[in-house]
């Protein structure tokens, strides 16, 4: 699958033991929050370049979450 | 004689998963189980849920391994008939499935918690018909654990493992209980210190992370009780730590291999903790409460989904998972031990708060509920030859059975008279009274939450409970929006993310604050 928008930084799971600030893909559709296959789903370094820019990303949807298996920054 | 433990599994599911050869090994070693726990005094039954032959004197057999409802109504029916003190689920949700129960916090706002639905095993714990309602399931009454095959396995070693521990388990003394690794995320020691305190009488030894973990040296695993509080993540191998937005890992599964010593009991409060599913989405390596159970260990009590808990003082995730480890480390099989917290949990309030329903809904036990992993500490009359002799052939199975009925009553007594806690439906009858709704925008004033979300519930007391005409219970979650809900306070930042407040008649009788991780 693919998806298009923009990632923002956002603090998600609030009031749980999750809650935490992740990166999180805007798209007309929804939102979802961004990880990477053996990645930490609560911070990845690898991905934080990525937050504010436009990307177009590939991966599987699991839930709310988006596997990325590769991005591109468009803007 | 009488069946003492009923061991459900699907058996088209698990020859659909191992083929002919693989289901003939996992059926030889079923019969070693049964014929070890003869030894011990239980009478064993395996039960192929999808059966004709299997369910004959219980009911239809699930025709569709997936069905829950089918599921739920066969495990009813053959409990009614055998009453067994165990029921052990065999295999992962691809074999039987655990039920979607409903979220009473879900919001599909993602800043909220989007667990939709919370994998559960507790309805197969409970009396009462299938639902997909929590409020239907607060009053457990059965023993009962599962013990996981992989999810999408084709190789049945796995299962075989497990097996063979459980068949060939001995029980240890309290003595090699009382020794622990504790592990925590840093944000929260305060909490998880409480929480070891409370168990071992201190928390000396505690590992936090930062700065330690996750390349645990086998001497530092070694002993038998492990209590984890951190972080955990859907689908992932690890468990995290936390100080400040640094999310180290602490914990992680791949750095387990031949480390986990057999008899190992892991209570684990990490969302997702105990979470199965099939390797291959995690590059073949199976996640921490898989690597337990496959190194040996005795069983795990773990969440399905994004758990519960305050980041000092003790509360939802921290409580169940002390209640678990408190019962078995006084001799309590693993399953008693599960009820028990259970029971606990479920029990200690007026009425259970929405999160607190989720809690009770999302812990579970891995592993054979019939395992005792410490000894119960025997009298002295125990050890007389009048004694041995008298108890030789039934061995434990009387005091077990009083035991159950004890449990019986307590289930039975916490679903009739527990409260019912559930979402209002959007309107005027949602919002809370103008003193509620004053009350809680003063104390989200002094919490420092700008920006914020309402959630509304009203308890719903049973219809065979007396009350005063006209009294209405109602609980109100203001939840923060943003970050926004810090304090400054000496220089420390606390971060206040929820009030809730809980009303009768419009009138404030309880109000909490919960803290962020």
């Amino acid at each position: 699958m693919e998806w298009r928008g923009t990632v923002k930084r956002k603090l998600i799971r609030r009031g749980t033991k999750s809650e935490h600030q992740a990166l999180v893909l805007v798209t007309p559709e929804a939102e979802y929050k961004l990880r990477r296959s053996g990645g930490n789903p609560f911070w990845d370094e690898t991905l934080a370049e990525l937050e504010d820019r436009q990307i177009r990303c590939t991966g599987e949807l699991d839930g709310n979450e988006i596997f990325m298996s590769s991005w591109k920054i468009e803007a | 004689m009488a069946t003492n433990k009923v061991i459900v599994t699907n058996a088209s599911a698990l020859s659909s998963k191992y083929g002919a050869a693989g289901y003939g090994k996992i059926s030889a070693a079923l019969k070693q189980m049964v014929a070890a726990d003869t030894k011990r005094g239980i009478t064993a039954k395996v039960i192929a849920l999808d059966s004709k032959f299997g369910m004959a004197a219980y009911g239809a057999p699930v025709s569709s391994p997936d069905n829950t409802r089918a599921v739920k109504g066969a495990i009813d029916a053959i409990y009614v008939h055998e009453k067994p003190d165990y029921i052990l689920i065999l295999g992962a949700g691809d074999v039987v499935p655990l039920v979607p129960l409903i979220n009473p916090v879900y919001s599909p706002k993602p800043d909220e918690d989007n667990d939709k639905t919370v994998p559960s095993d507790l309805p197969y714990a409970c009396d009462t018909a299938y639902s997909t309602d929590i409020n239907r399931f607060v009053g457990p009454t059965r023993v009962l654990g599962r013990l996981p095959d992989m999810v999408g396995a084709s190789d049945p070693q796995y299962l075989l493992k497990l097996l063979r521990t459980a068949t060939n388990y001995k029980m240890l003394t309290p003595d090699d209980y009382q020794k622990f690794f504790g592990l925590s995320a840093k944000v929260w020691r305060a909490s998880t210190s409480l929480s070891l305190s409370r168990l071992f009488g201190n928390s000396t030894g505690m590992n936090t992370a930062p700065p330690s973990g996750p390349n645990w040296t086998a001497g530092q695993l070694a002993p038998r009780t492990h209590f984890i509080n951190c972080h955990g993540a859907h689908r992932d191998i690890a468990y995290y730590g936390q100080q400040g937005e640094n999310y180290p890992t602490a914990h992680s599964a791949d750095l387990l291999k031949n480390k986990i010593v057999p008899g190992t009991v892991l209570a684990t409060e990490c969302c997702y903790g105990a979470e199965l599913y099939d390797p291959a989405k995690t590059g073949g390596q199976a996640g921490i409460a898989y690597t337990y159970l496959g190194g040996g260990a005795y069983g795990v009590f773990g969440s399905t989904t994004i758990a519960y808990g305050p980041s000092s003082g003790n509360g939802s995730a921290d409580l169940i998972c002390q209640y678990f480890m408190n019962a078995v480390m006084n001799g309590a099989s693993l399953g008693r031990a599960a009820l028990e917290a259970r029971h606990q949990f479920a029990g200690q309030y007026s009425h259970l708060s929405p999160t607190d329903l989720k809690t009770l809904a999302q812990f579970y036990l891995l592993g054979d509920p019939s395992i005792h992993a410490a000894v119960i500490v025997p009298h002295s009359l125990n050890q007389t030859k009048a004694f041995k002799s008298a108890f030789a052939k039934s061995k434990d199975s009387g005091p077990r059975t009083l035991r159950r009925e004890r449990l019986h009553r307590v289930g039975k007594g916490l679903q009739k008279d527990l409260p019912a806690t559930r979402a209002t439906k959007a309107g005027a009858g949602a919002k809370p009274s103008p003193e509620i709704s004053r009350i809680l925008a003063e104390a989200a004033r002094e919490s420092g939450l700008s920006e914020h979300t309402n959630m509304h519930f009203h308890v719903s007391p049973k219809a065979r409970i007396k009350t005063e005409d006209g009294i209405k219970r109602t609980i109100h979650l203001l939840m923060s929006n943003t970050a926004s809900g810090k304090k400054r306070n000496a220089g420390k930042v606390k971060n206040i993310v929820a009030i809730i407040a809980t009303a009768e008649n419009g009138k404030l009788m309880h109000l909490g604050r919960l803290h962020s991780r």
